[in-house]
């Protein structure tokens, strides 16, 4: 009777195993580790300045829906995304402001001129400190503040799929 | 001969500032601070590749992040705050250091198994023995 009641337990333990690893083997969709910075506030701690060398000013940051894209000119996903990116702005009321990040301005300014610039303005990071704090792991990354809290946060690139996952339900 | 000699020293004059340089790194801290230094990189994971600490990775975010916990150092944050503000910034995945405190029954509960165990298996075998 033990030794039967024993083998049933073996036996479910060993469904129990198999099932679960099959079930891991389904899972298609990564898990995300890295907390992403949704819902977290804007903080900007030091003076931003534009690709011209104009002082940014902070508060346009923090009001209303704006959507940050980090770009760099050495990044080869933002160039893929770039078109994407001047397709949103051109077909809906986007504010998008890019962080050019550790990037050189010539480079950066060459880059938008030689596939169009969708941004209202770039903020120029090239130490990346701004980027650091904000929790940019790399580029490309965009997030959408509204009111000067980060509402949606994707790392990695953006399109169409994605825009319709994390975005477009503000706009 | 005696050309060859001055190309060489004129070669460790022209690399001397470089290596001057490369003493700079961290030199506003202390050795003390450096330790704590060494200590919490190898227990912050990088937020970019994950399959390490950031004092083994040569990701730029890696570097970045180092710079900034020497900065904190020297403005005189405390190691719990580092690493409270990294857990706040990327999540409790890097942290790689294991808090006894907040795991306390994921690791009571195999030592307890263990222990019952052990007395379950004693006492089978001594009743068996009688």
């Amino acid at each position: 009777m033990a030794t039967r009641s024993f083998l049933v337990l073996i036996m479910a333990l060993l469904v129990f195993l198999i099932s679960t690893f099959t079930a891991s083997l389904m899972q298609t969709n990564e898990i995300d580790l890295i907390e992403n910075q949704e819902g977290k506030k804007l903080y900007i701690s030091e003076d931003l300045y534009d690709l011209n060398g104009n002082k940014v000013a902070v508060e346009s940051l923090l009001e209303g829906k704006v959507l940050l894209n980090v770009w760099a000119s050495w990044c080869i996903t933002c160039l893929v995304e770039h078109p994407f990116l001047k397709k949103v702005t051109e077909s809906k009321d986007v504010e998008l402001v890019g962080i050019n990040y550790k990037d050189q301005d010539f480079n950066a300014e060459k880059y938008l001129i030689d596939n169009g610039d969708p941004y209202s303005f770039s903020v120029h990071d090239l130490s990346g400190s701004f980027s650091l704090k904000l929790g940019v792991t790399g580029a490309p990354e965009t997030f959408l503040v509204i009111d000067g809290v980060i509402v949606s946060h994707r790392i990695g690139e953006v399109n169409m799929e994605v825009w319709n996952e994390k975005f477009a339900q503000y706009f | 001969m005696k050309n060859l000699l001055n190309i060489f020293k004129l070669i460790v004059a022209l690399s001397l500032p470089f290596s001057l340089c490369a003493e700079n790194l961290y030199s506003n801290l202390n050795p003390e601070e450096l330790k704590r230094l060494n200590y919490l990189s190898d227990n912050i994971r990088c937020p970019k590749c994950s399959y390490g600490n950031i004092s083994s990775s040569n990701a730029p975010i890696s570097k970045d992040l180092k710079e900034e916990i020497a900065e904190l150092i020297n403005i005189g944050y405390s190691n719990e705050e580092i690493f409270d503000l990294m857990e706040k910034r990327y999540g409790d995945y890097v942290i790689l250091k294991t808090d006894l405190d907040d795991n306390k029954t994921l690791f009571l509960v195999p030592l307890m198994i263990l222990i019952i165990s052990i007395l379950l298996v004693t006492t089978y075998t001594i009743k068996k023995s009688k």
